[in-house]
């Protein structure tokens, strides 16, 4: 079995077989031996590719900016003096720590449901993780750590996972944990009735045993990143999911029940949810008596209530964006925190007309002020992007140099593609028919929709400036907005015939594959069709092929070395291309009284993912 | 009466239905729609979206769908939010009784604030009261509710401490005190632009009323001042401001979106601004229905009281 608490010091005459899968994984997760030495020894002692990446995702060195140094160092980078503190550890005020108390934590979006397996918001998550726990759960430093499972075992093969139960633990009904509540999980989540957001990982499980406090979980073909799916999935009680569909689907829903360190008490709609302090948990027991997570659905009053002490917390999906820290941090007895995300704000450039042409769309990217967003608009408190890879992320290319801000440079290749300004000031050219980077069409201003998500403040400003810099050069472009059931409906501006761009974010995952942001078999087949390549849905890119080739082979390849280099190409091919104009990746900045202790937020968790260590000081 | 009262009734049922199937020919034309959101997920699968569409309806034609509405509504059944995952009567219930708390007392401080300052300014027309009071209302009238808001937050909550900033109760729970600490700053808000338009409404009316015959002969056997204002002014001023304020109702309704937002009300506003957002048809019915109930029920109260104030009206 294999402990997932570190334990450098079992090292000597007894220590793990480094002949074996768990004896590897054992060892690496004791920091005895580097990820490069696990796959060396893996290769070795011949363990077949595909089972190396199931190791290493239960290493969690598979998953993003885990025990990356160049990650903390570049977060140290980002930290501005007077500015936001770097999260890098949980906070720790000065002075004496109380046992009792309450924190009123805010949202600006009430929670569509406190469902684990149906919601679809982060709001929800940020709650249901101080109620409910999994097997294991990541922490702030993106490493899994035991929750319900004490140690696991993996099978040379890769192919089945066996977790030992931790013994005496008590849902808040009053329920005994056991095994059979994992079984009861993975049914209700594969019932077509259900309604599951989310099967990913338990659609690959094809039988689960149960004996005594071992319980193994077998999939039928080997699938990397197992562990970070059902590994940390919330685990309700049988009883509730025994209860029948509907009732588990909107009762449970309203009020869950689980194993963790707080206890459902209250939602009042639009209004507030209150937990408390579970007394037989299993671990140790909460500081805090009761958190109290308020709904505030307007920035500004989110602000005002910040100042007057009403809301004491703001964090994960409700932590404070760039263009708000400034205010934040003119208040006193506020703590302001930043960390990185894995969001990325980017303009996407249409294929259709002009922008079909690679050199219209760098000449559009020489025109666009990236650094001047990021250091004027926001204040610093982003970071200029030019992939899709975030800094500090094993797969970031840190090679990249981002276009310079060159107006002339811009009319140069907008003149190279064969157009020239209009009586009106505005270019005009060919646009290209058969071959994407040849005019031989009819001839058509450059003349470009730009659009963003309504009530988006930061988006609107950043289109803004975009706007005019490229109306400057001559290329008209026109800034409109759409609510966001609009925008991304069959209507939107994707599926118009019409030379357009929209600026939004896109959020990486746990795994940096890319595959569904530009793969030709993810353009959507109709406007109703799933897909994220929306930039294509008219024609496809003139690099399509070589994008398609490369992201196949970024998710063939496990072994991260090999797969970075294929992140790089992917990377370089982007930046030459710029079928999407990339501006900025946004940084979180979460806030909380100064005398909270035990706080600490990250972009792989949820607000109470820790919340029994939290305390007040005095 | 009664025979009107039931008539009027009855002639609400094709009324309502008819507001039913039109608002939900209208919310399909909308364009976008409540899949919108998934489908433009980069990692949902075709076959999950499919199995979202199916679960919610959206794969069966738009008058299938339409039928199957209105059978239910026939049973008192308004379906399940798309996003909730409970009925929609639940969703709804939960914050009518905080939106018309909200709004009954918005109306109240309008009402007497209106009535005071339209008779008084009505006196002395364009004297230095009026004039204080026109200034006022057009503040008023062109003053956004979100800044208003704010600005009182800022000056209660924050400057001086005595109010609460935001929510309907504190977070740690309150009676009735704490109820109407939270009411006060939003209740004001709401009030602050009917105030300014009623005010100039009775302001018209009673200076209209003051110049009829019936006022110079009241005025002329010698009635007391206070007598007549009461008994023959007002009375007769009240009967074009009760249409006014029987109107009205539905934009306290809509105009309660954004106080409710501000002021972190739990209301129907804005549930209704947030089913909009995400197309939670069923949660957006609901609303549309009760929202033309309660115009039904408006314009009612309103007929009735003119028999009231008016002995003539008669509801042959």
């Amino acid at each position: 079995m294999v402990d997932l608490i570190p334990r450098p010091d079992r090292y000597g005459e007894n220590g793990p077989d480094l002949e074996t899968v768990n004896g590897l994984i054992q060892a690496r997760i004791d920091g005895a031996i580097s990820r490069r030495g696990l796959i060396r020894r893996a290769a070795a002692i011949g363990i077949a590719a595909p089972v190396v990446g199931v190791m290493l995702h239960a290493t969690s060195d598979m998953v993003r900016g885990a025990a990356s140094p160049g990650r903390a160092n570049a977060l140290r980078r980002l930290a501005q003096d007077g500015g936001p503190a770097s999260a890098e550890a949980p906070t720790a005020p000065e002075g004496e720590a109380q046992t009792g108390g309450t924190i009123t934590a805010g949202t600006n979006q009430e929670p569509d449901t406190l469902h684990p397996y149906v919601s679809q918001t982060v709001t929800a998550a940020d709650v249901y993780y101080g109620i409910m726990d999994g097997l294991m759960t990541y922490d702030s430093n993106q490493q899994l750590i035991p929750r319900l499972a004490e140690s696991f075992e993996i099978s040379d093969d890769g192919l089945s996972y066996t977790f030992q139960l931790r013994e005496g633990v008590q849902f808040h009904n009053g329920d005994a944990f056991s095994g059979e509540d994992v079984v009861a999980v993975w049914e209700i989540i594969m019932n077509p009735d259900f309604g599951a957001f989310n099967q990913n990982g338990w659609d690959k499980i094809e039988d689960i045993t149960v004996d005594g406090n071992q319980l193994t979980m077998t999939t039928g073909e080997v699938f990397a990143p197992f562990m970070s799916y059902c590994g940390v999935e919330r685990i309700s009680p049988r009883s509730a999911i025994e209860a029948g569909i509907d009732p588990f689907k909107q009762e449970f829903g309203r009020a869950p029940i689980g194993t963790g360190p707080f206890q459902f008490v209250e939602w009042q709609p639009d209004q507030q949810i209150v937990v408390e302090k579970f007394e037989n948990y299993w671990g140790e027991p909460a500081n805090l008596d009761r958190i109290i997570y308020r709904i505030v659905p307007d920035d500004n009053t989110m602000l005002v209530q910040l100042r007057t002490g009403e809301i004491q917390v703001v964090a994960s999906a409700s932590a404070l964006t760039a263009i708000r820290v400034e205010e934040a941090l003119d208040i006193p007895g506020l703590n302001v925190l930043e960390h990185a995300t894995q969001s990325w704000a980017h303009i996407d450039l249409k294929q259709w007309d002009h922008l079909r042409m690679t050199k219209v769309r760098q000449a559009l990217d020489f025109a666009t002020p990236t650094q001047d967003i990021v250091d004027r608009l926001l204040e610093g408190r982003a970071l200029v992007s030019v992939a899709d890879q975030a800094p500090g992320t094993w797969a970031y290319n840190p090679n990249i140099e981002p276009r310079p801000y060159d107006l002339e440079q811009a009319k140069a290749l907008l003149a190279e593609a064969g157009l020239t300004p209009g009586s009106d000031g505005v270019y005009e050219g060919r646009v290209p028919t058969d071959d994407p980077n040849v005019g031989d069409g009819e001839v058509k201003p450059l003349d470009i929709e730009l659009w963003f998500v309504s009530g988006n403040v930061e988006s609107e400003r950043v289109c803004q400036i975009v706007a005019q810099s490229w109306n400057s050069i001559g290329v008209k472009t026109t800034v409109l907005n759409q609510d966001i059931s609009t925008i991304w409906g069959p209507e939107g501006y994707q599926f118009t015939e019409r030379m357009t761009g929209c600026l939004y974010s896109w959020f990486n995952g746990n795994d940096p594959t890319d595959r569904f942001y530009w793969h030709s078999e993810e353009i959507p087949d109709s406007p109703t069709g799933s897909g994220g390549n929306l930039p294509a849905y008219f024609h496809e890119y003139s690099f399509q092929d070589k994008i398609d080739e490369l992201t196949d082979a970024a998710d063939a390849t496990p072994v991260q070395e090999e797969r970075k280099a294929v992140f790089d190409q992917i990377q370089e091919l982007l930046h030459e291309e710029v079928p999407v104009i990339f501006i900025y990746w946004e940084k979180a900045f979460p806030a909380a009284i100064a005398n909270l202790g035990g706080f600490w937020p990250s972009p792989f968790n949820y607000l109470l993912w820790n919340a029994n260590e939290w305390y007040l000081t005095q | 009466m009664t025979r009107f009262l039931i008539r009027r009734l009855l002639g609400a049922v094709p009324l309502l239905l008819g507001v039913a199937i039109l608002s939900f020919i209208f919310m399909q034309l909308a364009p976008g729609g409540p899949d919108a959101l998934f489908a433009r997920n980069a990692r949902m699968s075709q076959e999950q979206l499919d199995a979202i569409r199916r679960n919610m309806g959206l794969d069966r034609p738009t008058h299938e769908q339409l039928f199957t509405w209105l059978g239910n509504l026939a049973t008192g059944d308004l379906g399940i939010s798309y996003t909730q995952y409970r009925p929609v009567s639940a969703v709804i219930w939960d914050t009518v009784p905080n939106t018309l708390l909200l709004m009954g007392t918005g109306m109240l401080i309008s009402l007497v604030a209106a009535l005071t300052f339209g008779i008084l300014a009505a006196q002395k027309p364009y004297g230095f009261f009026d004039n204080v009071v026109s200034f006022v209302s057009y503040f008023g009238l062109a003053m956004p509710v979100f800044w208003f808001g704010l600005m009182l937050q800022i000056l209660f909550a924050v400057r001086l401490g005595w109010l609460p900033s935001a929510g309907m109760y504190s977070a740690t729970g309150g009676g009735i005190g704490d109820l109407l600490r939270h009411l006060a700053l939003p209740a004001f808000t709401i009030a602050i632009g009917s105030i300014a338009g009623w005010s100039r409404y009775v302001r018209s009316s009673t200076i209209e009323s003051l110049g009829q015959d019936y006022v110079r002969t009241a005025r002329a056997k010698g009635l007391a001042e206070r007598k007549m204002m009461l008994g023959h002014v007002l009375r007769n001023a009240l009967i074009p401001f009760v249409t006014v304020v029987g109107i009205d109702v539905p934009l306290y309704l809509t105009g309660a979106v954004l106080t409710e937002t501000v002021f972190s009300w739990p209301g129907m506003g804005r549930l209704f601004y947030d089913a909009l957002t995400v197309r939670d048809y069923p949660v957006l019915m609901g609303i549309l229905m009760l929202g033309a109930v309660f115009i039904v029920a408006g314009n009612l109260i309103a007929d009735i009281l003119y028999g009231v104030f008016d002995p003539r009206i008669s509801y042959g």
